[in-house]
Formats: structure tokens, C-alpha cells, sequence
């Protein structure tokens, strides 16, 4: 990492500690979500920027996931402890399943992987005496481990700080891994890397799978954070605005899906706080995304760094 | 006779609905370079694709090391020791020269053990060592076809499957392709190379086939190659050159 970035990242880091401090619970809250969706952004991210499979399904792992804490800590009184790791083993377990939709391709897997999602949303919203329907499930306790809680939404918010940070690191070993790799090498051309001797169908399953587990993640920070649960969590819309959050920050980047997350989390409350019509200032921008920065945020940001640093130094 | 390394025997093999390989059969011995000669859409492209898996035969068997490859994957073809250098070099344009040369050495793709590593290939062509880092789409044409034969050899394969290598590539870049090849065979490697230039493949093969519609119309050595005028001449379109 040279100099430049270096010191981006540490103002970055210095800014998100501070945060609950400068700004208020309003900003803090809307940066525990950014964080949270940014989160499903990048899991999503995982089969989109680096394996090339564009999946909207990834609420269903989100939700499941959700579910499973809120149903196991409110109904049943289980601690922490044990639901957050047994929501993330649902959702992880539910994506084992849904990994099935990897021997399609294209337009096909994006189409098993709808309805899908909508197999899981119809369970979470007709099932009411297990799923609590429409209501969903309520009074979600914070987080515990022991005898030690959190107990304001401050306090959650270093805890999501951390968990991201930890998840990043990891998501940058993993992308640079001989796996990573193999991953980048099936998006430019499965065939080819069949030739290279890589059991292809087996690699995106593992992908799908590792994709799924960290989308429960996100659904286990989500649930502590929202304190209730309902069928809205496993919607299309939640899987179609994670991919959305990805394509808008940049794809196949780590920073990119947390800011894509923050640009769509940011318009949707604060333009729909004086503009009804939030919903069509979202499509525009994903229409403008998609025309004239496809590489998202963090392309544009690429390009003028490029412009900016030429007369300096020319490039290799 | 030793045993063949590969042996194809009587293949049928269709691409889509067109009948194209009609009941082929060769036999290529570890160590030496095989070419297959013949005019576009012969079937030569086709030929290679069925021994890689690609597109398998519908009927006959292909030996390699002695174990049938019916019914099996690429991948699993890839593992058990055959690479592949394919027509128009196909590298990865969007990875780096070192991530095109890694590729084929993760485990997950269960390389072959042998001589060829990193630093081997890149002694071998110095010429990728400078450009490491540089993406494999901004290479020229002959530093992509030694990317290409350099990836094949990062796995140790006791065959190396080469389409057209010369397509594409100035007079001075074939012959060095045809010295590469040479020494892919001096260390060991088989080569099957699938040519329309007549002069690459009588100047590198110990054995050659001639295909014509998806039938061996000649197989011999280059010096008995020469001595058929009509197979050159109507197969080849070669005029006798000395």
C-alpha cells in the first residue's frame, strides 16, 4: 500500500471512531446500516466483482440468518452466544442449498436466484405462526455475551465497526488467495480455466457458499441493530439494492460496496425527507452509475487520481 | 515399442450438427512432437478440442498413459497431464503475466510435479520476466504465445496440446516458436501441434498427419511427407518448394 493510501485509510478509521462523538445518533445509526448493508454489499460483491455471477438472492441468507436470532434469543431466551453463531450456520446452511443454482449460468442464475429468494420471502411473510408473518418477530435484545451487554446504539456501533474491519481483512486475504485468484480466472473464462485443471462448478459452489455465510453475517448484525425482524429483510428489493450497493460504490473492490451502501442509504433518507418521489432519484443514479461510471465510486475516484498525478509522474 | 502416450483410436466427433472429425486414429509416443497438417476448417481445431474434452468424441476411445479419457471433464483431463496452448493464445487479458503463470500451480488445479516452476519459466522466456506485472492484455502477440506455453508448462504436463501457435505472428516470432517447442521436447514434454504452416511443422515434427474433411490423408515422417507430391499438392496447397 503506498504512502497515499496509507493515510486515506488511517483518516478514514480516525473519522469512523469518531463519529458517535461529532455527529449525532441520527448519523451514528445511519452509519451502523451502512456498515451492516455494506456488508450484504460485499458479500453479494464476492460472486459479482470477482466470480461474475450477478445473484439476487442474498436477502434470503440476510434474513434466515436474522430470523434465527430473533426467533432463538425472543421465543426461546438462547443468549448470544449461541444464536448469533446459529444464525449464521442457517443462513450459511440455506446458501449450501441455494448453491445449486451455480451449475446455471447468465441469465439463467439470475433467474433461479429470484425465485429462489422468493421461495424464502413467501415462508417468512405466509408463516405467520412460526415467522410472525407481516409483524414479524419484535423485542430483539441487544447483544450479550455473559454478563456483558451492549446497551445503547453507540456501543453497537464500535461493535459493527469492528466485526467490518475484521470481515475486510479477512475478504482481502481471501481475494488474494490462490481461491481469489481462481475466482478472477472464472469470471474472464470458466472454459479456459477448465483447461487449466480447475474443477470450476466446484470452485463457484464454495464461493456461493462462503458468499451466503457472510450475507448471514450481515443478518445477524442487522437483526441486533434493527431489534425486529419482519418479511422486508428477505425481499427482493433488500437483495436487488445490495447488488445495486456494490455496482455504485465499485464492484470487485472491498471499500466499494460500504460506500455504495452509505450513497444509497444517504439519498434514501435525506432525499426522501423533503422529496416523495425518493425512489426515482435512486434510479437515476443507478442509471447514471451504470452509463457513465461503471466502475463506481471508487473508478471515478481512479480516473481522477490518474488526471491529477500525471504531469507528475509518468506512468509505466 | 514402449507404450503410446496418447492414442486416439477411430474418433467421431461433431461440432453442433456438423460432422467433422470422421474416424480419426493416431498414436503419439512421451517426448516427441506430433503435427497435424491441414487446411482451415479440417478439423484440426476439433481434433484438439476432443483430446482436451472439450468436445468430446461420439464414438472411439482416446488413450492417455494408458487410461481412458471417455467421459471425462476437462478439468480432470487438464490434471492427469495434458495442457492446453489453445488457437489465438487466449490468455488472461484481464490478470497480470505472474497471476496467467500462477494459475495452473494453485492446488486446486492439482499441477504435475516436475522442472517448471516460476523461476524456471521465466528463465526460459526472460522476456515475461520484464513485463511481471504488466496485465496480459497489453502484451504484443509473441510475448502472449510464450505467456500461453509458459502457463502450459507451469503445470508439468507430459503433453502440451498446441492450436495454430504461429497464427498471428510475424516470420522471425514462428521460427522461435518453433524453437520453443524443440526444447520443450529436449526437456521431456510431448507436443501435439496442430499447424497450417507447412514449414513450422516439417521443421520441428518427428511425425506427421495429414487431415483432410476429417480424415488422415498421409502419416509418415517430414522426409517421406516430401516425397508426396499430390498430398501436397492437393491437401496442403503447398508447391514444392526445393
Amino acid at each position: 500500500m503506498d504512502r497515499g493510501r496509507l493515510a486515506l485509510s488511517l483518516i478514514a478509521l480516525a473519522a469512523a471512531l469518531a463519529l458517535p462523538f461529532v455527529a449525532g445518533p441520527f448519523w451514528t445509526g445511519l452509519a451502523t446500516q451502512m456498515y451492516i448493508f455494506g456488508l450484504l454489499a460485499l458479500s453479494v460483491d464476492l460472486l459479482l466483482g470477482h466470480a461474475g455471477l450477478f445473484s439476487l438472492t442474498h436477502a434470503s441468507f440476510f434474513a434466515v440468518s436474522a430470523y434465527t436470532v430473533a426467533i432463538l434469543q425472543v421465543r426461546y431466551a438462547v443468549p448470544t452466544t449461541l444464536a448469533a453463531p446459529a444464525g449464521i450456520l442457517a443462513g450459511t446452511l440455506l446458501a449450501a442449498v441455494f448453491g445449486i443454482s451455480v451449475r446455471t449460468r447468465g441469465v439463467y442464475f439470475i433467474l433461479i436466484t429470484i425465485a429462489l429468494g422468493y421461495v424464502v420471502w413467501g415462508v417468512a411473510h405466509r408463516w405467520s405462526s412460526f415467522t410472525g408473518g407481516d409483524n414479524g418477530v419484535t423485542n430483539v435484545p441487544f447483544p450479550a455475551i455473559g454478563g456483558v451487554g451492549i446497551t445503547s446504539h453507540t456501543q453497537y456501533y464500535y461493535l459493527v465497526l469492528a466485526v467490518i474491519l475484521l470481515c475486510a481483512l479477512g475478504y482481502r486475504v481471501l481475494i488474494r488467495s490462490p481461491f481469489g485468484l481462481g475466482l478472477r480466472g472464472i469470471k474472464a473464462s470458466e472454459t479456459r480455466m477448465q483447461s487449466l485443471g480447475y474443477r470450476t462448478s466446484a470452485h463457484l459452489y464454495a464461493a456461493f457458499v462462503l458468499s451466503g455465510a457472510l450475507a448471514s453475517l450481515a443478518g445477524v448484525l442487522y437483526v441486533y441493530y434493527n431489534r425486529f425482524v419482519n418479511p422486508v429483510a428477505s425481499s427482493f428489493p433488500i437483495s436487488v439494492e445490495a447488488a445495486l450497493m456494490a455496482i455504485v460504490g465499485g464492484s470487485g473492490t472491498i471499500i466499494g460496496p460500504f460506500l455504495g451502501a452509505g450513497v444509497v442509504l444517504g439519498l434514501r433518507n435525506w432525499v426522501s425527507s423533503f422529496f416523495e418521489m425518493h425512489h426515482a432519484i435512486m434510479g437515476a443514479v443507478f442509471i447514471a452509475t451504470v452509463l457513465w461510471a461503471p466502475d463506481g465510486l471508487v473508478g471515478i475516484a481512479a480516473r481522477l487520481r490518474a488526471r491529477f498525478s500525471r504531469p507528475k509522474e509518468p506512468g509505466p | 515399442m514402449a507404450e503410446a502416450l496418447l492414442s486416439v483410436r477411430g474418433i467421431h466427433t461433431y461440432y453442433g450438427d456438423s460432422y467433422v472429425l470422421q474416424g480419426l486414429s493416431l498414436e503419439q509416443r512421451a517426448g516427441t512432437i506430433v503435427a497435424i497438417l491441414g487446411r482451415n476448417g479440417m478439423g484440426k481445431t476439433t481434433l484438439i478440442r476432443s483430446v482436451a474434452g472439450l468436445t468430446p468424441p461420439r464414438e472411439g476411445e482416446i488413450h492417455f498413459k494408458g487410461a481412458s479419457l471417455r467421459g471425462r471433464p476437462p478439468y480432470a483431463i487438464a490434471q492427469s497431464g495434458i495442457a492446453l496452448v489453445p488457437q489465438g493464445r487466449r490468455i488472461f487479458r484481464s490478470l497480470s503475466v505472474r497471476e496467467n503463470l500462477l494459475l495452473p500451480t494453485s492446488g486446486l488445479a492439482r499441477p504435475g510435479k516436475g522442472r517448471w516452476n516460476l523461476r524456471a519459466v521465466l528463465d526460459e522466456f526472460p522476456q515475461l520476466e520484464e513485463r511481471i506485472a504488466h496485465m496480459g492484455g497489453s502484451l504484443s502477440g509473441g510475448e502472449q504465445q510464450m505467456l500461453a506455453v509458459g502457463r502450459a508448462l507451469m503445470s508439468n504436463p507430459d503433453l502440451i496440446l498446441m492450436d495454430e501457435p504461429s497464427e498471428g505472428l510475424a516470420p522471425k516470432l514462428v521460427k522461435h516458436v518453433g524453437e520453443i517447442m524443440k526444447s520443450m521436447r529436449d526437456h521431456g514434454h510431448a507436443v501435439l501441434l496442430v499447424e497450417q504452416n507447412f514449414a513450422l511443422a516439417m521443421s520441428v515434427a518427428d511425425y506427421i498427419y495429414v487431415v483432410s474433411a476429417g480424415r488422415f490423408v498421409f502419416e509418415g515422417t517430414p522426409q517421406q511427407l516430401e516425397r508426396e507430391p499430390e498430398i501436397l499438392d492437393q491437401h496442403l496447397g503447398v508447391a514444392r518448394a526445393h
